[in-house]
């Protein structure tokens, strides 16, 4: 066990001694110790350079099953005791709930999820600011059109998490990530095009490397040259691999179980109904090797499994902590994040064949690469954004376009996936594949 | 919160090391907050940060490191890593002496009588409660609502290498409700309020008007059609529409984009960048709203800056760093989400300045378009300078009349084109109801809008009904 994984284990024990000592019935703490570096150059010079060691204790008590949380950044016995404190007195104005409680005991489990690289641990901090110098080299060496650059980025941390509970579950475990990021801008007459890549993964070993990143980041700016709006009209819409993730992201809202018990999720009573078409299996997945998502319990110290939100179209689960899937009779899915409900690695499955072979197979089109925006209206799935991409004409792309927004519904968008690429990529917590949805609104020109 | 002036002198000439000027920013932020749901006070949270972010400036080079460890060692290795940025760091003969707190500007925030968050956790329940009673009252097609009342104090202690030495406490309190009603489909609405003050901001009946807002917009949308498709004339409430001058403007003008020449105003000084009808300023000592500051996370005055005047653009929003890289002063506007980030140039409350304009003549003059009265927030591409806001309550304009209410939708513009398509400035500037936070490169802070009834004669909306 790395030593900070024991201190973490030690804060975390106390922490829940001084609830229970302050009256609390049960208690549960998180520790995190986190190391953090960033390095950001712009141009030939190095503008940035972060480095430090982040901690933080998060406790949640339970008294007569009202819950309360408290957070710190103290760990000094004192504050630890005032937090414990705090949290109980907390606890006297919040009602009583028979739902409220800690999951049952489980031990945390052996297992290699390979989450903590060691690359991480040893990468000279010389090479991470020469990297970040070199992907700014690389996006002006690489096409003559790059003005300027908003800089680039690499980045790592190395955390330990413990999770200590007053029913006896005690775990900690180690993870790391790497990133590296860049931003050229190109010069398009009067309109500058911003263009901008990252790669992350658990290791620097598993990174894009700095050529990929830097002429992928190139590609995105100067290929929306002459950029013009789109008719308004009803067209096939491809959502690239990163768009598509983002449009899993605002599906994961309504899949969260406290959404549900809020009464703002357009998932509500749904389970068993054919939602997707038959290319959507979604899946929930804390055990993925090297996952960005991955760990081998969440914040409640629940062991983590693969769970299928969507099997072939049908809605199959929520996804839940402890509390909100007593509420809808369900077991946990082990998605307990920080006091919220979040995600592992959630992702739709992949298909078959390329990006490329999507477009080739559409007529007239649409191909998202960018989305603006932010905001869905939960209850109804109502699904609205800024975006750019490429028209799609003759199964090619015709021109690039911009300043339009593509408008649907996220359980029509679902039901209507005809088309679902290979192209997957564990970049992110989130990540889907390419995918084509039959028909959306376009509203351009 | 004290940390003894010694060893703040011992930090930042161990920052030295590394720059021309060092700063250590001390921040203690306490935290109480409460959320209903179900029609009960579901939990109760506290937290209490401290933590130490230490900076160094090398020309344009920022070495940065933070502690939450205030012992005397962990501070000084945080200075001696903030110090790396120059790479071969030197022992500076210049001792840096730290004076005692200089005068406090006035204060910018409403009194609240010194209360710390947790002090009254019995009040703040309370309040929760009524909100949830006003809006199920307020109708019988309000089905759920969800409710949460944020109470923080910071307080901030910021010493410089040029011998500032400056404290703030800052209260914030921000009330929100989302309601779901049901009535011919399901909708949301939302509503929130709060700025830089205590709890006694929720004076008198303010949560039930909250809460009776949230309400009536969740019915509205929940008897709303499709939005249309296609570019119609939009016409901007007053108050919550300021977010379109924060995407379209705001962000453009921030001094880092602009010194670095990634924005689509970088250069624009002087040139007519919107309608002769559109003043916008950027106002951080209006007291009491969200988006106030004393003093920014630099220690510099917040204050108010005229960013256009009647159309031509006057100047930019600056941090310390890159007001200094172009010889201009900070403006105020040097913000950090908190002593684990570095400050950046930001906003505080944005808005336009009243028109000529009545209201009423505004909507008159429209004879198809959409009329968009609340917004659930925007975003900005700076370099190119597209940009979004997403509409939470709108409706259609047919004939120089509000029709039927439409679902919530997305519009886009660009935002030098959009200001100077702006056609009519009403006469009722306001400011939003302060609950607006804004996202820049991963830091969130609070900040203000405000604006009067605009009409722009076209946008991009995004709807998805082409008839």
């Amino acid at each position: 066990m790395d030593e900070r994984e024991a201190i973490a284990i030690d804060f975390a024990q106390r922490a829940v001694e001084s609830a229970l000592e302050s009256g609390a019935d049960e208690a549960e703490a998180t520790c995190s110790i986190s190391r953090k570096f960033r390095s950001e150059a712009r141009d030939r010079t190095i503008t940035k350079l972060e480095q430090s060691v982040g901690r933080s204790l998060s406790l949640r008590v339970f008294v007569q099953q009202a819950k309360a949380a408290s957070v710190c950044t103290d760990f000094s016995d004192e504050a630890v005791r005032a937090v414990a404190r705090a949290a109980v007195d907390g606890a006297r104005y919040v009602a009583p709930d028979s739902f409220a409680g800690l999951p049952e005991t489980t031990r945390p489990d052996q297992v290699d999820l390979g989450i903590a690289a060691e690359d991480v641990k040893n990468f000279p901090s010389e090479q991470k600011v020469n990297d970040a110098l070199e992907l700014e080299r690389d996006v002006r060496a690489c096409d003559a059109r790059i003005v300027n650059s908003g800089g680039s980025n690499i980045g790592d941390s190395d955390s330990v998490i413990a999770v200590v509970s007053s029913r006896g579950f005690a775990g900690a475990y180690r993870s790391t990530s790497a990133w590296r990021s860049t931003e050229p801008i190109a010069a398009d007459g009067e309109h500058l095009r911003p263009g901008s890549h990252a790669s992350a993964a658990r290791s620097y070993g598993a990174l894009e490397s700095l050529d990929f990143i830097a002429r992928k980041a190139v590609r995105r700016a100067v290929e929306m040259f002459g950029a013009r709006r789109p008719p308004t009209s009803r067209v096939p819409v491809i959502f690239e691999r990163d768009v598509a993730a983002s449009v899993l992201s605002d599906l994961f809202v309504s899949v969260n179980a406290s959404s549900v018990v809020i009464g703002d999720s357009f998932l509500s009573g749904k389970i068993g109904e054919h939602i997707g078409s038959d290319l959507v299996t979604i899946v929930d997945d804390g055990r993925l090797y090297a996952g960005l998502g991955s760990s081998p319990f969440d914040s409640e110290g629940v062991p983590t499994r693969r769970t299928t939100v969507f099997e072939r179209g049908v809605f199959r689960s929520h996804l839940a902590d402890t509390y909100y899937a007593r509420k809808l009779g369900m077991k946990s899915t082990a998605n307990a994040a920080g006091g919220g409900i979040g995600p592992n690695n959630f992702f739709l499955e992949p298909g078959r064949g390329s990006l490329e072979e999507i477009i080739a197979s559409t007529p007239r089109g649409l191909l998202v690469l960018g989305t603006l925006g932010f905001a869905n209206e939960h209850v109804s799935g109502n699904y609205s954004r800024g975006a750019h991409g490429f028209w799609i004409e003759n199964g090619e792309l015709a021109y690039p376009v911009d300043e339009f927004t593509i408008a649907g519904n996220l359980a029509t968008m679902l039901g209507s996936i005809d088309a679902v690429a290979a192209d997957l990529l564990f970049d992110s917590s989130i990540v889907s594949p390419s995918f084509r949805v039959a028909e959306m609104t376009v509203s351009g020109g | 919160m004290e940390l003894d002036t010694a060893i703040l002198s011992v930090i930042l000439n161990e920052a030295l090391r590394g720059g021309e000027y060092a700063d250590a920013f001390v921040e203690r932020r306490s935290t109480c907050s409460a959320r209903l749901q179900e029609g009960r006070i579901h939990e109760v949270g506290t937290s209490l940060i401290t933590g130490v972010g230490i900076r160094v400036i090398s020309g344009e080079q920022t070495g940065f490191a933070y502690s939450d460890d205030l012992s005397v060692e962990a501070l000084r290795e945080a200075a001696r890593v903030a110090a790396l940025i120059a790479r071969d760091p030197v022992a500076r003969t210049r001792s840096v002496e730290i004076p005692s707190f200089a005068e406090l500007a006035p204060s910018v925030y409403r009194e609240d009588d010194g209360t710390e968050p947790f002090a009254d956790v019995k009040a703040q329940v309370d309040l929760l409660a009524r909100a949830d009673i006003a809006a199920r009252a307020a109708d019988p097609r309000v089905r759920e609502v969800n409710a949460s009342l944020v109470h923080e104090v910071q307080e901030v202690l910021i010493a410089t290498s040029d011998g500032r030495l400056l404290r703030d406490r800052r209260p914030l309190v921000r009330f929100a409700v989302q309601c779901v009603a049901h009535g011919s489909e399901r909708g949301t609405g939302y509503e929130g309020d709060g700025g830089r003050a205590g709890l006694s901001f929720y004076s008198g009946e303010i949560p039930e008007r909250i809460a009776q807002e949230a309400a009536r917009i969740a019915c509205v949308n929940s008897e709303a059609s499709d939005a249309p498709a296609g570019e119609l004339p939009v016409i901007i409430g007053p108050g919550g529409g300021g977010v379109l001058l924060h995407e379209a403007v705001g962000h453009g003008l921030e001094g880092d984009f602009n010194r670095q020449g990634t924005s689509a105003y970088s250069g624009r000084i002087g040139q007519l960048v919107a309608s002769e009808l559109v003043t916008i300023h950027d106002d951080g000592n209006l007291v009491g709203e969200r988006g106030s500051v004393a003093i920014d996370d630099e220690g510099n005055p917040g204050r108010s800056n005229v960013l256009i005047e009647n159309g031509v653009l006057q100047g930019y929003l600056f941090d310390q760093l890159n007001a200094g890289l172009m010889s201009r002063s900070s403006t105020g506007s040097g913000r950090r989400q908190s002593f684990r980030h570095v400050p950046q140039a930001r906003m505080s409350n944005t808005y336009m300045v009243s028109g000529a304009s009545a209201p009423e003549d505004i909507i008159a003059s429209v004879e198809r378009g959409i009329y968009a009265r609340s917004f659930l927030g925007g975003q900005v591409e700076i370099s190119k300078g597209d940009f979004v806001f997403m509409v939470a309550e709108g409706y259609m304009i047919e004939n120089g009349k509000l029709t039927r209410p439409i679902r919530g939708a997305t519009l886009i513009g660009n935002g030098p084109k959009a200001m100077t398509r702006i056609v009519a400035v009403g006469n009722d500037s306001k400011l939003a109801g302060g609950s607006g936070t804004c996202g820049k490169r991963g830091q969130q802070v609070p900040v203000g809008v405000g604006m009067p009834t605009v009409k722009i004669s076209g946008m991009t909306v995004g709807g998805s009904s082409l008839g």
